[in-house]
């Protein structure tokens, strides 16, 4: 009897020494998760409808006016876990428009990519408001086609460019929701593009090699623009839509022409968080459950 | 610190105001007079051969100008707008509107044809079983001897695999004679191309430029035109190349090639010309104009506008078209034999 009732107190202490560990390791292991800091990523996808005109005097010197369609795709973390003051950018944008003179006797279509590259630095000078400036490196590609002209049928937009941005994204809490405004700007400062001379064919370009004047430096004093949206992201239950809208300008002159790009686009698109894990030094946390394991 | 503030201000606010100086060029209204500006000022500025061929521009502005207002209707306003490029007498203008074309066809309908379809398709020549391959119709005609390869547009695309099959086809003939009569034109790159089988080294066999400013005759520096030797396939006998007036534009340019070929020899009529490569525009209602914008030049600088002059200037003689003979293919045989 002693020595039963002995045992059921050894079992009682194991039990609770037992209890007692599995209690402190969650909570130092709770802890550890708690501790550990992980980048997330936030990517919005975008779709806009867009009403635009172009002056493109190489192809025609009349303005080309129509509709498109654009999707963007942009990405934004911060550096690092420990510096959230230094946010890195890319964006990618697609765009496809047609557009017609104004007597509507020739269209002008348009296929567009660019892809940008940059850094913000974040200011919050209030609670629930954050201010980004920054630069960005962008590659811009496309290509206006009027079909019924005659060796001049083309001309390709290619140029890159160093982006004034700044960004400005404000809290507002509302029908027990918080909706975020967002204000974006940029302006291109400098860079170079081609623009061909304004009597100089494509087949001379392209085919006898002869880019002479075709390759110019851009800056203020021949490239003008302002590439700016307005987007409220909408918290639902398990997803965060935008809708806005955005007014891109963009104005530049060489070889004595002067080209324009005029576009209204009304947005609407998804926003989401993400964080990445790959490679030797970046594992997910033994929490974070995947198929790879 | 407030004094580089307001110094940076005034730096940037000044930029914008100098970049505001960045307007487009100002779009003539949509009416007859809108239109006749706005045409007039893009030959003025844009096409090339004004100062080539004499043209006193302004004069005939003043000309045209004072039958704008006069004019009633949009055929008859086409037709006075076509009139008025008719005067640079080039057939690289023309202007388009939705119900016509006006055209300048001067330089071949005042020359004789010196071609007859209907003769090359006798039995002498072509037959009724002849071979097709992309846009050239060929043949072995004179006992076999010569091969003859009538091509009628250089809008018609060809590989190296149809010339290979042409050449081995010709292989036991003693020369080639391409006729390119009546053939109006197409791609330089075919031209070229056509060309590259009869050199045996890379040649320059002309000159570029294009129009570089308002002015007449601002021009860029001309940039050579090459014809490459094909790698694998090279014709190399004797080749006659036929041409007339309505050897134009492409054609020409491919004669004015041929010119230079070790080969190559260039029998019939000077060719049209079209040594101009034409650019398009439009007009606020919407016509387009197309225009001579470059000019192209022989290898010795000489503009190929006005044609090219053939080495053996023969015409198609009418005693002998009504026996059944054609005097230039003729003329190539003997050159061949």
């Amino acid at each position: 009897m002693h020595n039963s009732g002995k045992k059921t107190i050894d079992q009682m202490r194991n039990y609770y020494i037992l209890l007692l560990t599995v209690f402190f390791s969650s909570i130092i292991y709770a802890q550890n998760t708690e501790e550990q800091k992980y980048l997330l990523t936030t990517h919005t996808n975008t779709f806009g409808l867009s009403a635009l005109s172009f002056i493109d005097p190489y192809l025609s010197p009349l303005t080309y006016n129509g509709i498109g369609i654009r999707y963007e795709s942009l990405s934004r973390r911060f550096l690092s876990p420990e510096n959230n003051t230094i946010s890195m950018q890319s964006k990618l944008n697609l765009e496809a428009a047609v557009t017609e003179n104004p007597a509507t006797t020739s269209s002008m279509n348009y296929l567009g990519v660019n892809y940008s590259w940059g850094l913000h630095y974040h200011f919050r000078p209030v609670q629930g408001l954050q201010l980004l400036a920054g630069a960005l490196l962008d590659a811009d590609f496309g290509i206006k086609d009027v079909p019924r002209n005659v060796n001049n049928p083309v001309n390709m937009d290619m140029n890159t460019n160093l982006n004034l941005s700044g960004i400005a994204m404000y809290d507002v809490f509302f029908w027990k929701r918080t909706f975020t405004l967002q204000l974006s700007v940029q302006t291109p400062v400098m860079g170079c593009m081609f623009v061909p001379g304004s009597g100089a064919s494509y087949y001379e370009m392209f085919e006898l090699g002869n880019l002479k004047d075709a390759v110019h430096f851009s800056s203020l004093h021949n490239k003008r623009g302002l590439n700016s949206a307005f987007t409220v992201a909408v918290p639902f239950n398990r997803s965060v839509w935008r809708f806005g809208c955005g007014v891109n300008l963009l104005n530049y002159s060489a070889n004595d022409m002067v080209f324009r790009k005029n576009e209204f686009t009304l947005l609407v698109g998804t926003t989401f968080d993400m964080a990445t894990f790959g490679g030797r030094k970046n594992k997910a946390p033994r929490n974070f459950i995947t198929t790879n394991n | 610190m407030k004094l580089a503030i307001k110094y940076n201000l005034s730096f940037i606010l000044s930029v914008l105001l100098l970049s505001s100086c960045m307007n487009e060029a100002a779009v003539e209204p949509n009416t007859h007079r809108g239109n006749f500006e706005s045409l007039w000022k893009i030959i003025d500025t844009r096409y090339c051969f004004l100062d080539y061929k004499k043209v006193n521009w302004d004069s005939i502005y003043t000309v045209y100008s004072a039958k704008v207002d006069t004019v009633r209707g949009e055929l008859r306003f086409f037709d006075m707008m076509g009139s008025m490029l008719a005067e640079l007498k080039d057939g690289h203008v023309n202007l388009y509107s939705d119900f016509n074309e006006s055209r300048y066809w001067k330089w071949y309908t005042d020359y004789p044809d010196n071609f007859s379809s209907s003769l090359i398709k006798s039995n002498r020549y072509l037959g009724d079983d002849y071979l097709i391959a992309a846009g050239f119709k060929y043949k072995r005609i004179a006992n076999g001897r010569i091969g003859y390869i009538y091509y009628e547009s250089f809008a018609y695309g060809f590989s190296d695999s149809n010339i290979a099959y042409i050449m081995n086809y010709f292989s036991s003939c003693k020369g080639l004679i391409i006729d390119v009569r009546n053939n109006g034109g197409g791609s330089l790159d075919c031209s070229k191309q056509l060309a590259s089988y009869f050199f045996q080294q890379e040649t320059v066999t002309g000159y570029i430029r294009h129009k570089t400013g308002y002015g007449h005759s601002d021009f860029s520096d001309p940039v050579a035109m090459k014809t490459p030797a094909h790698k694998t396939i090279q014709w190399q006998r004797p080749v006659v190349i036929l041409t007339n007036r309505m050897s134009y534009s492409a054609t020409n340019d491919f004669v004015n090639r041929m010119k230079q070929s070790p080969m190559g020899i260039i029998v019939g009529d000077k060719t049209g010309g079209g040594g101009g490569l034409p650019l398009s525009s439009e007009i606020p209602n919407g016509w387009m104009v197309r225009f001579s914008s470059s000019p192209m030049y022989d290898a010795k600088m000489v503009s190929a506008e006005s044609g090219i002059d053939p080495d053996f200037p023969v015409g198609l003689r009418a005693n002998d078209e009504a026996a059944g003979y054609d005097t230039i293919i003729e003329k190539a045989i003997i050159l061949i034999k």
